[in-house]
């Protein structure tokens, strides 16, 4: 059996019994529908979701639009959170006391379910893609920032005590001990950060925005399409695994010697 | 006889006048009646020992008797409050002094760095340039047996290959005194005693003073040249043995040799002591 044949074969024994399954789940929801046992004001119907997509990502570009504000908000707050954070963790690894200090005050800004702070953002920060960038920003920060101190705190004191027994300066400690120790576990927060960010974003939008998918998911559920509100959910989902998809790849690039 | 002698903290690069006489010309490493609490608890009690230049010499002890202490006052790397006088070729310890290459029971070998850059690791901090440590880790490298694994991460190497990679790193430094932590503790045997016997090569090739601490009686009479035996906390030196064996040894036959045995029966009589006589 050539190379190639096999891994046709294997990749039909991933793929069919998935679309067998996917088949089977997506007709059984149609049927359902066309034959009353389930509403399709409360649960939309396959058809229809499909058509939907047709008429609003590939007929019309509008999805799209609103696709491009929700992602842009989303790295913008991804990329501010994420520096600010990495900033913070160094200041406080390198100033425990000052990390000490604030530690009650930032778990309590943390505990504090971030979507409350949607009205204050809205006030300050106008109804547009801002105040969505600083809901992100503030889940984002948190969740990268208590990953870089974990990362710089949990070194291989091996590294640190041979490093040291070398002569090594600071900038010298940083550069070759300190950052590349981190990275592993400063990434696995920038993974969740993303999400995060994307959550920010979206929950914000669907408080009350102009634009982005959370604003047009929550005006088709106020309208009852249910097709649309499926086809958002989908598209939010695909987004997700995509952005994570991402960094999975970045972080595998980078950490290649794991 | 332990008259006191003022604090010295490591880092402080006292005058040759603030450490009394200079130290005769063959000796490289010198304790002089060294005392270390850490709190109230007494752990290095008087210990004088002198290395001469360019031998190997083993300190042996049970555990915690304070041998990883002096090693890492000779490097610099603790502070803590002591009396007594040590000197690493005529100077007082300092940390990263380019004099003193370090060495640990686990192979501290950088995840993120190729075996070649490990093995350069040493040198780019202590500022040789790029071509020449290069150079220098490449044919290292060769010579503790990694030639082809220049270019692969750690966790592909196994456990001895990992040390053999550190030993590069340690010998590639230009630095007249070595200081080991028990650098073999963690090998298998058979493995233990192929890196003994590299370990003696490379310090044949090239001389430089080696301290080199173990719990392993006989990996100590087998590469050393002289074997302290420190006694039990509050860690004293119970004994200091030359060890006659010619050289070039063969390690692996060493066993077979009686004066070997007599030697081993005759220090393992002063280690068993010295843990009788400890008071914990
Ligand atoms: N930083 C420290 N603070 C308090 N006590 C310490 C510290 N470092 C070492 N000690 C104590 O000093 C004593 C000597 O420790 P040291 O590590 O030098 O022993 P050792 O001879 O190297 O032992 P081992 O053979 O197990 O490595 C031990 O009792 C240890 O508990
Ligand atoms: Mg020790």
């Amino acid at each position: 059996m050539s190379k190639n044949e096999r891994l046709a074969l294997e990749f039909g024994a991933t793929v069919i019994p998935h679309a067998v399954f996917l088949g089977v789940f997506l007709g059984l929801w149609e049927y359902a529908v066309r034959v009353g046992w389930l509403d399709s004001i409360f649960f939309g119907q396959p058809s229809g979701i499909a058509s939907f997509l047709w008429a609003n990502l590939i007929q019309s570009a509008s999805l799209w639009k609103e696709m491009g504000w929700t992602v842009f908000g989303t790295f913008s707050s991804f990329v501010l959170g994420s520096i600010a954070a990495i900033l913070t963790g160094l200041l406080f690894v390198m100033m425990p006391r000052l990390e000490r200090f604030l530690d009650p005050y930032l778990t309590a800004f943390n505990a504090m379910p971030r979507i409350a702070l949607v009205p204050l953002f809205i006030l300050w920060f106008g109804l547009g893609v801002a105040s969505k960038i600083a809901i992100g920003v503030t889940l984002t920060f948190f969740i990268v920032l208590s990953s870089t101190i974990a990362g710089m705190r949990g070194l291989n004191q091996d590294h640190v005590v041979l490093t040291r027994t070398l002569g090594a300066r600071p900038a010298q400690m940083f550069a070759y001990v300190t950052l590349p120790g981190a990275i592993p576990v400063i990434f696995s927060g920038l993974r969740l950060g993303l999400l995060y960010a994307m959550l920010g974003v979206v929950g914000g939008e669907i408080i009350a925005a102009e634009h982005g998918l959370g604003q047009s998911l929550a005006y088709l559920g106020s309208t009852f399409n249910m097709n649309g509100v499926m086809a958002l959910l989908l598209i939010l989902s695909v987004l997700g695994m995509t952005v994570t998809g991402i960094m999975t790849y970045v972080e595998k690039r980078l950490l290649h010697w794991q | 006889m332990a008259m006191v002698q003022r604090l010295q903290f490591p880092g402080e690069t006292a005058s040759i006048k603030s450490v009394g006489k200079p130290m005769s010309e063959d000796v490289a490493i010198e304790v002089q009646d060294l005392e270390v609490s850490f709190g109230n608890r007494k752990v290095i009690d008087g210990v004088s020992l002198q290395i001469p230049k360019e031998q190997l010499v083993s300190i042996v002890g049970p555990s915690g008797c304070g041998k990883t202490t002096v090693l890492n006052l000779l490097a610099g790397l603790v502070d803590v409050p002591r009396k007594g006088k040590l000197l690493v070729g005529n100077k007082s310890p300092r940390l990263g002094d380019d004099r003193i290459a370090y060495m640990l029971a686990r192979d501290s070998l950088l995840p993120w760095r190729t075996t070649l850059q490990n093995a350069c690791y040493g040198m780019q901090i202590r500022g040789v340039p790029a071509k020449l440590r290069e150079e220098r880790a490449r044919d290292l490298l060769g010579r503790v047996g990694l030639a082809g694994f220049e270019n692969v991460y750690p966790k592909q190497l196994s456990h001895g290959m990992r040390q053999r990679c550190a030993l590069a790193r340690t010998f590639a430094l230009d630095a007249p005194y070595l200081l080991m932590d028990e650098p073999f503790g963690a090998l298998d045997a058979q493995t233990k005693l192929t890196l003994e016997e590299l370990l003696v090569e490379l310090w044949q090739q090239e001389r430089r003073t080696v301290m080199f601490i173990t719990h392993d009686l006989a990996e100590a009479i087998a590469i050393s040249d002289r074997v302290i035996v420190m006694s039990a906390r509050p860690g004293r030196i119970a004994g200091n043995f030359a060890i006659d064996l010619p050289r070039p040894r063969n390690i692996r036959s060493l066993q077979k040799e009686p004066h070997f045995h007599e030697l081993y029966a005759q220090i393992w009589g002063v280690l068993e002591d010295g843990w009788r006589h400890s008071d914990v």
